[in-house]
């Protein structure tokens, strides 16, 4: 779907005014995306934390809404996703409350929050669209993605990576990466659930003397394509993009196997305060359009049951992601602690 | 019974209030879980390094090109100067992000001649794109004093058989050593408080590992080291009071008549300084500006970074008047005035983590346009004070004595004499508060209510989502609107920032 076509039909119901027919066996259905046709309309003060804007797609998204509801003043402030995650804390902590909603590019994050007993719980039907495994009490995943290693195609073959995210560390290649990313510290708070806290420190300091470091992962990527660096990390989809735009990038994805490497996290949502408006706008967000729209524009994994899935990727049976409760990213400070321990924050 | 000046209270409270800031870091950092350790030590060894370099950098630069503006009968000479003076218009961090972008592998300048181009990053890097910006300080305060000297000085010496270049090492520079130590100092100042640039350059000073720590809300370690920056800051304004000027009976200004081959080498050198730091960051914005159009950009931003920095220039002007004048009055007045200067050595980030943790007690100002217009006032409101006062100062008191002899009350006097006279320094003040205030970006991004996005704060965003082309129109516009406040300022109150320094030496 193009861009301009996913804004029509999201905005097109607002000028016929008809009322969606049957909310209630629309929401209720266990069988995947709804479309926003049947969804209510979205009225009054909403405050969302946005964590990143993610280069224009969630602001087409949140655009779309916006046109498509005029009676809803949302209000958006954009930060770094662990920071706003860290925000939301410290101004619970603080007493003051000024969010209605957090949308995550990282499930760690939205954990965090969660175990500060911030998040309200969501209703069973919001649950029941999403793919079984991806089903939590108080946040909903929004998109999927992929924790890959971009390579620069001219100066190594695909064969001098190995398919062990840690014996990377003692290869000869320069890598490049984002330290202050939040999905890069949910994949190290991966890693030291995995293998452990001294492995995950050796790691971190053997790759910190053969990396360059990024503000965010897209630089990672057109850092790879550019040769600054052999390899990078960085999620699957800033290296889909980029091939978009300039299919002769001299960049292509390597997957490790059954390890951090290759972890398969979520970007979600979750409410913060009572109503029905911030379900309802979690609704909107796994809606059939917003789906389709995310996965074939920003390339992410769709969550909700029944959208296809994005091109450019190998098939989800060829990669080999680690068991993992996403939930227990949110063990966030330890590795914050050790990052900074180590000097790569 | 004593008699206080009016000004003083109002100056007490805005002293009082410049305190403020430090006295929440302290109560912050108490919970810091260490003082010091050999993270920082790499921190603070970066810090010292990028300030020292960038001195050094500067004053090589400035210093020759001051002697060229000041000296030599060029050919539009008025040209040069307004050349070497607009990289102040341009705030260092967008010179950085073009940098970035323009050099390495696959950089703009490969895409467009072809040829490998080494990438600026790092602490070489940082210290090249801050010495770009900050040298015409030096330029200007040495230039100052250049003009201020007697020429018949040098050509005593040549008559006496030095050569030109041994009089100007020997009998020149000696005498503007001060100059350029109080421009130096300013750049040792603006470096140490630099944010985006260490940031850009992946360079790991006190700004850069502060807002790190900020983003994971460790508020305390932030505190911690904002207090570290804030030793090293207070020990560069104790030696920026410790430099005094030396007068001198103003004579003839030393004339030199180049001839044609010293005007190629002069222009060339000219071209390249103002070619680099203008001229390049333009030609990227207009290459960007035509590759990706103006998409995503609201112009909403522009207004936003205007009207936050007219309110801050409004309260500031308000709350300066009292102080420049309890600043004359006496030396109670004085000490207020000094104190309120801290704040401007206070840099953005440091002042963004005490007055986030202040919104955060006090939820009535959090994440509100008012705590985020205090914060630039604390930041900016002395270079509002330094304009006022030396405009104030120059004025002649017995027009005032003149006009309540002739049966105006105080209020009436102020109102009619003196406020009227010195609004030249109070316009100055103004626009000089409303161009820093445009360009800060830190304590924005930390403090600006939700949905207030500035043209800094959007600059920021492309940059670190990576969509450079994104920056072309906020960048020019921001450029723009800097270059119409410095036009301004200039205008007003010639060099009101370096005047403000001048005055505050003698």
């Amino acid at each position: 779907m193009q861009r301009r076509t996913f804004l029509q039909s999201l905005a097109a119901l607002v000028a016929s005014g008809a009322l969606p027919p049957a909310i209630s066996r629309a929401l209720a259905a266990d069988r995947g995306a709804v479309s926003v046709d049947a969804l209510p309309a979205l009225e009054g003060d909403l405050t969302l934390y946005l964590g990143r804007g993610e280069g224009g797609l969630y602001e087409d998204v949140l655009g779309a809404i916006k046109q498509r509801n005029p009676q809803l003043n949302l209000r958006i402030r954009r930060g770094p996703t662990a920071a706003l995650a860290n925000t939301l804390v410290a101004e619970a902590r603080a007493g003051v409350k000024r969010a209605d909603l957090f949308w995550a590019v990282d499930s760690g994050a939205l954990g965090l929050v969660d175990d500060a007993g911030l998040a309200r719980p969501l209703p069973e039907d919001i649950r029941n669209q999403l793919k079984p495994g991806f089903r939590y009490p108080s946040w909903s995943p929004v998109t999927g993605r992929i924790r890959t290693l971009p390579y620069n195609t001219e100066r190594i073959a695909p064969e001098q990576i190995p398919d062990d995210i840690m014996t990377l560390a003692d290869s000869d290649l320069n890598v490049g990466w984002a330290p202050a990313y939040a999905s890069f510290q949910s994949f190290i708070t991966a890693m030291r659930l995995l293998e452990g806290e001294q492995a995950t420190r050796d790691w971190l300091q053997k790759i910190k003397k053969k990396s360059r470091s990024y503000a965010g992962e897209l630089g990672v990527v057109l850092a790879v394509e550019r040769g600054e660096v052999d390899v990078g990390f960085a999620n699957h989809y800033y290296t889909l993009r980029l091939k978009t735009g300039k299919p002769d990038a001299r960049v292509d994805l390597a997957f490790t196997r059954d390890d951090a490497g290759c972890l398969l996290n979520a970007s979600g949502v979750m409410a913060l305060s009572e109503g029905e408006t911030p379900m309802n706008f979690i609704r909107y967000l796994l809606s059939q359009e917003v789906q389709s729209y995310l996965v074939e524009e920003a390339y992410e994994i769709p969550m909700v049951q029944g959208v296809a899935m994005p091109q450019g990727l190998p098939p989800l049976q060829d990669i080999n992601p680690p068991e993992i409760d996403l939930t227990r990213l949110a063990d966030l400070r330890p590795t914050l602690d050790l990052m900074r321990d180590v000097g790569v924050l | 019974m004593i008699r206080f000046p009016r000004s003083y209270p109002v100056a007490a409270l805005v002293a009082l209030a410049a305190l403020a800031p430090i006295g929440v870091l302290i109560v912050l950092g108490a919970d810091a879980a260490q003082f010091f350790d050999s993270h920082s030590l790499g921190i603070l060894i970066n810090t010292l390094l990028l300030t020292l370099f960038t001195v050094i950098g500067s004053v090589l630069l400035g210093v020759p090109l001051a002697l060229l503006t000041a000296y030599v009968e060029l050919p539009f000479r008025r040209l040069w100067l307004i050349a070497l003076a607009a990289p102040l218009a341009m705030p260092s961090y967008i010179g950085a992000f073009t940098f970035y972008a323009a050099f390495g592998p696959g950089g703009e300048i490969e895409n467009l001649i072809g040829l490998p181009m080494p990438g600026v990053h790092g602490l070489a890097g940082a210290t090249l794109v801050m010495t770009l910006y900050t040298f015409p300080f030096v330029l200007l305060t040495t230039r100052a004093s250049l003009r201020s000297l007697d020429g018949s000085l040098v050509n005593a010496s040549r008559i006496l058989g030095l050569s030109l270049s041994m009089s100007l090492w020997r009998v020149v520079l000696p005498r503007v050593r001060n100059g350029i130590a109080a421009g130096a100092l300013l750049v040792a100042l603006y470096t140490l408080s630099d944010f985006a640039t260490p940031a850009i350059m992946r360079l790991d000073t006190f700004t850069r590992v502060i807002f790190v720590e900020y983003n994971a809300f460790g508020l305390a370690q932030a505190a911690m080291l904002s207090l570290q920056l804030l030793v090293i800051v207070a020990v560069v304004l104790y030696l920026e009071s410790r430099v005094g000027t030396s007068r001198e009976r103003p004579g003839r200004t030393l004339s030199l008549w180049p001839n044609r081959w010293h005007i190629a080498g002069a222009s060339v050198a000219v071209l390249i300084v103002a070619g680099l730091a203008i001229g390049l960051p333009l030609f990227i914005f207009a290459q960007w500006l035509i590759r990706e159009g103006s998409g995503g950009f609201d112009f909403v931003y522009a207004w936003n970074s205007a009207y936050s920095s007219l309110l801050a220039a409004l309260v500031a002007v308000v709350l300066a008047v009292p102080v420049a004048y309890a600043a004359i009055a006496g030396r109670a007045g004085r000490l207020m005035e000094r104190i309120t200067y801290l704040g401007f050595g206070v840099p953005g980030i440091v002042m963004g983590t005490a007055l986030v943790y202040v919104g955060l007690q006090l939820p009535l100002l959090y994440q509100t346009l008012a705590l985020l217009v205090l914060a630039y006032v604390m930041r900016f409101m002395p270079l509002a004070v330094g304009s006022v006062r030396s405009t104030a100062e120059r004025m002649d008191n017995s027009l005032i004595y003149a006009a309540r002899t002739l049966g105006a009350t105080h209020r009436e006097a102020f109102r009619r004499v003196t406020l009227p006279l010195t609004l030249r320094g109070i316009v100055a003040g103004a626009a000089l508060v409303f161009l820093e205030a445009m360009r800060e970006l830190p304590a924005t991004l930390m403090l600006r209510p939700t949905g207030f996005e500035t043209l800094s704060t959007y600059l920021w965003r492309v940059y670190e989502a990576g969509y450079f082309g994104r920056a072309a129109v906020p960048g020019l516009l921001l450029v723009l609107i800097s270059g119409i406040a410095l036009a301004f300022m200039l205008s007003g109150e010639r060099r009101a920032e370096l005047t403000m320094l001048n005055d505050e030496r003698s």
